[in-house]
């Protein structure tokens, strides 16, 4: 049986539209301005036990609206789906007993408490008792190195500590899924790679299933084997990472600055010059012709180097060049 | 207790600890009791004496205002019930609130209760200890227990009503009027300005075929006149209030779920 089944995933919003000032406010009391906003439009895929799927799309693509009504808290507008055979709207609470969630924008730990209190507090409302709870909380710190956090009040962590307990709380019950939505956001690059390892460890520890949402191909990069995009609502690649990589995520910027000025005819073989400033060059080059190091090595040569940033194309540049294939096959 | 009855027990405890996390929060609403109660006994005391009687409506200076100083203490000792809600709706984090297993609207009363508990014991110590000092002693002791047993069912009335109001951010996302008009209509018709029995008795009647006379007037009538009669009447029209405000919060719910719009993607 699969994780998750979704069949034609719908959501509709009906939102309100309300002009500026008093007079708006009033008019739209009257005359309400209905606009609809179609968040989800048919989305159909599954998700195997103990996958590691990633759902990536910018943002207003629909991946919190899918994630939201697979947890049960929207009723969508249309279609089907079960999550580890429950419907979840009409099953919300059983199925909370065998989820985890976190919405990396929402605290759901208690602001002002030391975590630990709301570990309780968890292990409580999912009905273990005191020395279940106390020895999943002993094993959760170790795996995520939160031992030293727990009795300092969440206000006071950092953002990537305070993660860390987020996602831990969300174990707490043994669950067989966990729905991380953006657990990276707003993370600096080593925050971001310990969460990513802790979650990969914890996959393979207890075979629970994630289900990943991020703007940031890198995450997906990182820890999926399959991996959905979404755009305006809908699914327009569906396939393993390892496929991806390998038709898409395949060229790379450099940004490059040298302690000297640059000459204005700078090339660099194997490269796309893209601008020259004064003292910085940006380029792109293709990964299957020309290794990382490679071109490492030829800027190293071509000057005395300052600074140089490597970064892969983003994700609107990867769904741009999905449609143009689709549109031109 | 079962374990379902417990996870609400370690729900209310856990709130009733965050409660000590602002002690400056607890200390500083004490103050706005003592502030209020301070312009009603000037504003009282004055009206007595023009009015030249011991009594006014069967009430003396001394019940009036340990009849304000338990409407208040109730009034100021409210949870921020509907404007909570409709503030986890519009940042979104009522998709935690409702993705747990627990009964949503049970969990917002551990909650409440837990947040009322603390200042309800600051704000009747605060107010208790001024209306004391400058009015005279409380009413019989014999009563207490009475009365307390009808705050508990009027904070119950008050928390349906507040629910629901909240429960409407579901759909209108702003609860703010609707709360502007439950609070001023508790001020007048719930007898938190006035004891009700000095209104005019159409007015009166009007007030005591609304819920809101439950919610504020009742509990601080009874504390000045303690009276078993009084008591049974009152809990049963309060057991009655209830059933039907609790009812319609109920169904409510179950429909406001099916409606409920979530924002930030």
């Amino acid at each position: 049986m699969p994780a998750i089944r979704a069949e034609g995933l719908r959501k509709t919003f009906v939102t309100r539209r309300k002009a500026a000032g008093l007079r708006g406010s009033l008019r739209a009391l009257f005359h309400p301005d209905r606009q609809t906003v179609e968040a989800v439009r048919g989305i159909s895929f599954e998700m195997e036990e103990g996958e590691l799927l990633g759902f990536i799309g910018p943002n207003g693509a629909g991946k919190s609206t899918t994630i939201k009504m697979l947890t049960g808290i929207l009723y969508p507008t249309a279609g089907q789906a079960t999550v580890l055979g429950f419907v979840p709207w009409e099953q919300r609470q059983q199925l909370a007993y065998r989820i985890g969630t976190v919405f990396g924008q929402r605290p759901q730990l208690w602001y002002h408490l030391p975590a630990i209190d709301t570990f309780y507090l968890f292990g409580k409302i999912y009905e273990l008792d005191d020395r279940t709870i106390r020895r999943r909380i002993a094993f959760l710190a170790e795996a995520f190195e939160i031992e030293h956090l727990l009795e300092t009040p969440v206000r006071k962590l950092s953002l990537g500590q305070r993660m860390r307990c987020e996602i831990a709380a969300s174990l707490l019950h043994h669950p067989r899924l966990l729905l991380l939505d953006e657990p990276s956001i707003g993370l600096d690059v080593v925050a971001k790679q310990r969460i990513r390892d802790t979650i990969r460890r914890m996959n393979e520890l207890e075979g629970v299933g994630v289900l990943l949402t991020s703007h940031d191909a890198g995450d997906i990069e990182a820890l999926c084997r399959r991996v959905i995009i979404i755009n305006h609502g809908q699914i327009v690649y569906q396939d393993k990472v390892s496929a991806l990589k390998r038709r898409y995520l395949t060229s790379k910027l450099v940004e490059v600055r040298y302690a000297h000025q640059v000459p204005r005819d700078f090339r660099v073989e194997g490269t796309q010059v893209l601008k020259i400033g004064r003292y910085g060059v940006k380029l792109r080059f293709d990964t299957r012709q020309t290794p990382v190091e490679a071109v490492i090595a030829r800027l190293a040569e071509a000057g005395n180097l300052v600074d140089v940033t490597i970064s892969d194309p983003s994700l609107e540049e990867v769904i741009r060049t999905i449609y143009q294939e689709q549109a031109e096959p | 207790m079962s374990r379902r009855g417990l996870k609400y027990w370690a729900i209310f405890k856990t709130q009733l600890i965050n409660g000590f996390a602002y002690p400056g929060d607890l200390l500083a609403r004490s103050l706005s009791i003592i502030i209020f109660l301070w312009v009603f006994l000037f504003l009282w005391r004055t009206t007595y004496r023009a009015v030249g009687q011991e009594r006014i409506a069967g009430l003396s200076l001394r019940d009036t205002l340990w009849y304000l100083m338990l409407a208040e203490t109730i009034v100021l000792s409210k949870p921020r019930l509907s404007s909570t809600i409709a503030e986890a709706v519009r940042d979104g984090s009522i998709a935690y609130l409702l993705n747990k297993p627990y009964n949503f609207l049970l969990y917002q009363l551990s909650v409440g209760l837990g947040d009322s508990i603390l200042r309800l014991a600051f704000n009747a110590l605060a107010g208790g200890l001024l209306v004391g000092l400058t009015v005279g002693p409380p009413p019989p002791l014999w009563g207490w227990p009475l009365t307390l047993v009808t705050v508990i069912a009027a904070w119950l009335i008050d928390f349906c009503i507040a629910a629901t109001i909240g429960l409407t951010a579901f759909v209108t996302e702003d609860v703010a009027a609707f709360e502007w008009i439950y609070q001023k209509v508790t001020f007048i018709l719930g007898g938190l300005l006035i004891p009700l029995d000095f209104f005019p008795a159409w007015l009166q009647a009007v007030a005591q075929a609304l819920p809101f006379a439950y919610t504020v007037y009742g509990p601080a009538r009874l504390f000045v006149e303690p009276d078993g009669g009084r008591f049974v009447t009152l809990l049963l029209t309060q057991g009655a209030w209830l059933a039907a405000l609790g009812m319609l919060l109920a169904l409510l719910y179950r429909k406001g779920v099916t409606w409920l719009t979530i924002n930030g993607g």
